[in-house]
């Protein structure tokens, strides 16, 4: 499938995103707009209540925009019926969100049973996918996911994502639940992983170490707007104004 | 199994509607003197007159049974010229027993299209009747000299007394009885007497033909303002049925001054001290009258429990049939419209702030009162029966499928959205599945409340395990009332087993895992 796309194809743009909720007037996503390359990890950052998550979920229409234009896999979402549209878009949340009465394998294939694929099929892929994360598949498959530690929680929730090969991930505080040292190892699995597959991710995270370990764009939001976006340098050496530069501090990266 | 299912119960909601061609139906209140006697028209027509009869013995008061006879539910039950007198056309005054006749012959006629035969012989009245042996009473012959002086004094009558026009209320102002408000007990006429003969109570509103007055050595404090109309025993018909029935005026002419008063007596002494069966007591009187022949039959009851209910092994079989039949078909009615109902109130929130206010009133009307409001509408039998206890079963089946389903944390659904289900797949597949403890915690409430509630269907002429509990209540007979308690109980007990193995297999082990 990756083999389809030319090597300078955007995967994910978005112009001009704006969300105002019913019933409150203030804009919990103003005039945000950024794209990401194929292959491209990009990573929100942002304190609670500034908008990443919303921005997230207009992008696989969990959340409907008020204004705007999502363009994934260069399909405008007006085109596409919201089911399809989220079946292409992996999607990893925080603390995995893996359903507790299925095992670990239908967890994982969930989308594909729903799809209705056939069985030989699933069990191939559940296999590969769970070598992938360094789960084994006759150990593992049949647990339940209150059976599990939060990390290995987490690497299912990623090969659930991965089960159909979408081209695209979005993650919201993936890694959020889990303590320094678990992260941090997940941290170098993922990105080893993602140096395999070429995927286009958008990540949301409240953790800027993670984001100018993981991203090759940084979007920092404050109150519904992008303050800057840009690499770890950009932010680093060029501070778009007083408040990057105290957000970068109070990380103590500098 | 499915088709005899249903076959017997179309059968039983067209013989309410009565239909040509069928059985005559018999009813009774649920003492021992209205069961025998009414065993007695049932035998008479069965062996004399060679008709099929349907008893529907044990109906839960005189509303239950008149209410059934003007549907033409039933088609003849015994009652009492005082209590027609009073308590349905709400007359009084008249004294005269020939007169109270004649009064009630005449309008329940013109009122209800029901005939009244010839009076029976038997005068059965209220009495009021304390200890022989209390010596507070010794001089005390006439209500009228109690005046002023029963304060101290507990009192106890039959819940229809409660309830009367010329009941307690009037009574008790009539001759100045100044009871204290906590000491007067209702309670079921049939354990009444052991509780004055046991000193639980000092005075009871006794039926003057009851063998436990001379048993208990009891004594009848005179009537001397004569408050109480007269009680001649009669047997009323509907008139539709008499049509179609040429036989039953006929039976009813024989019972013209059949029984004594002494004679009545002695046959409820039979029945509620030495636990003859009513059906034995009646029959063999009327041999001993000649109305029919045979030989006497003098058996008393099997003491030992096992051989008892061994005994009884056929009428258990057929008391479980019934008892099934109503519970488990009321549930099964009750789970095809309550889960579908509990899903879509958690998809229409306004709706659900109507439905539960109507569901949980239904709930709160007592059973007996639920099955009184149906009797007009659906006359008596299975099929009210069954309509009451289904929407007895609503309630919790609703309410926790609502609540179970309200229950999944949003993430769940929120995660399994953007992974890409349809709002049916998400439904089916994550809120179903993780409701489904609270769901069949619902049921599990909903079977033990039917099983339990089903045996007031009996009341109605509905059969089950509740007709040998109210039978046994009111002849004071504890293996009666064992017969259909320890039944009932062990298949509540089992049904609640049963839905605990299904969590077992049905509920995910992963849920089961985090609780």
């Amino acid at each position: 499938m990756v083999e389809l796309f030319n090597t300078r194809k955007f995967m994910i743009k978005v112009e001009k995103l704006t969300k105002i909720f019913p019933g409150s007037g203030a804009k919990a996503v103003e005039d945000v707009s950024f794209t990401l390359e194929k292959g491209e990890i990009g990573c929100i950052i942002g304190t609670s209540g500034c908008g990443k998550t919303t921005t997230l979920k207009m992008i696989n229409r969990l959340i409907e925009p008020t204004e705007g234009q999502i363009f994934v896999d260069e399909n405008h979402s007006h085109t596409v019926d919201p089911i399809s549209w989220r079946r292409k878009i992996g999607y990893v949340v925080q603390k995995a969100g893996l359903l507790p009465h299925m095992t670990v394998k239908q967890n994982i294939s969930l989308l594909s049973t729903i799809l209705e694929k056939d069985q030989s099929y699933i069990t191939r892929r559940v296999r590969e996918l769970m070598s992938i994360i360094n789960l084994p598949y006759d150990e593992y498959q049949e647990r339940y996911p209150s059976e599990l530690s939060g990390g290995q929680q987490q690497r299912v929730g990623i090969a659930r994502a991965l089960m159909e090969d979408p081209p695209i991930m979005l993650m919201d505080e993936p890694f959020g639940a889990l303590d320094p040292v678990t992260r941090n190892s997940l941290h170098s699995e993922f990105w080893d992983l993602n140096q395999k597959l070429h995927k286009t991710i958008l990540i949301v995270t409240h953790d800027l170490t993670e984001a100018f370990k993981l991203g090759d764009l940084v979007i920092l939001m404050d109150q519904g707007k992008i303050v800057q976006k840009g690499s770890k340098e950009d932010f680093l050496k060029r501070p778009a104004n007083k408040f990057v530069e105290e957000f970068v501090k109070g990380e103590g990266l500098v | 199994m499915y088709r005899a299912l249903i076959l017997i119960i179309l059968v039983n909601i067209f013989s309410c509607l009565g239909h040509a061609k069928r059985p005559i139906v018999i009813g009774s209140k649920k003492f021992s003197e209205s069961i025998i006697i009414a065993e007695m028209v049932s035998i008479l027509l069965e062996e004399k007159y060679q008709t099929s009869v349907v008893r529907k013995f044990s109906l839960g008061g005189t509303k239950v049974a008149f209410d059934a006879l003007k549907l033409g539910a039933i088609d003849i039950y015994p009652d009492y010229t005082g209590t027609g007198y009073v308590m349905i056309l709400k007359m009084d005054g008249e004294r005269d027993p020939q007169k109270v006749h004649q009064i009630v012959s005449r309008e329940f006629k013109s009122r209800y299209g029901i005939l009244w035969s010839k009076k029976i012989g038997f005068n059965n009245t209220y009495a009021l009747a304390v200890r022989g042996d209390d010596q507070r009473f010794k001089n005390i012959d006439r209500l009228g000299q109690l005046s002023g002086i029963v304060e101290s004094y507990q009192f106890a009558s039959p819940h229809e007394f409660m309830e009367r026009k010329d009941g307690f209320d009037r009574f008790s102002k009539t001759y100045n009885l100044n009871f204290q408000k906590d000491h007067i007990l209702s309670i079921e006429s049939g354990l009444m007497y052991a509780a004055i003969h046991n000193k639980q109570t000092d005075m009871i509103i006794a039926y003057s033909t009851d063998g436990r007055i001379k048993a208990y050595n009891l004594k009848i404090i005179k009537d001397d303002l004569n408050y109480f109309p007269p009680y001649q025993a009669a047997l009323l018909a509907n008139k539709k049925s008499t049509e179609s029935f040429p036989e039953i005026m006929k039976a009813f002419s024989e019972f013209e001054n059949l029984i004594s008063e002494n004679e009545m007596v002695e046959m409820n002494d039979q029945v509620d001290r030495f636990k003859k069966a009513p059906y034995d007591v009646a029959r063999n009187f009327l041999i001993k009258k000649n109305l029919i022949s045979g030989k006497i039959v003098n058996k008393t009851e099997e003491s030992n429990l096992f051989k008892y209910f061994y005994s009884k092994k056929d009428y258990l079989l057929k008391l479980l049939l019934e008892h099934l039949l109503l519970s488990f078909g009321a549930l099964g009615m009750a789970l095809l419209v309550s889960i579908p109902i509990g899903i879509s109130l958690t998809r229409h929130e306004s709706l659900a702030k109507v439905v539960f206010p109507i569901i949980n009133t239904i709930q709160t009307i007592p059973s007996l009162a639920l099955l009184g409001f149906l009797i007009p509408i659906m006359g008596i039998g299975f099929a009210p029966a069954l309509i009451a206890l289904f929407l007895y079963s609503l309630l919790p089946i609703i309410r926790n499928t609502y609540s179970g389903i309200k229950g999944v944390d949003k993430n769940y659904i929120e995660v399994s959205k953007g992974i890409g289900l349809t709002g049916t797949q998400i439904l089916l597949k994550v809120e179903i599945p993780l409701a489904l403890p609270i769901i069949l915690a619902g049921l599990r409430t909903a079977a033990v409340i039917v099983i339990g509630t089903a045996t007031l269907a009996a009341l109605i002429g509905a059969g089950g395990f509740g007709d040998p509990i109210f039978r046994g209540v009111a002849t004071v007979n504890s293996n009666l009332i064992l017969l259909g308690a320890i039944p009932s109980a062990l298949l509540a007990i089992f049904t609640d087993k049963c839905i605990g193995q299904c969590e077992k297999i049905f509920v995910s082990k992963g849920i089961r895992l985090k609780n």
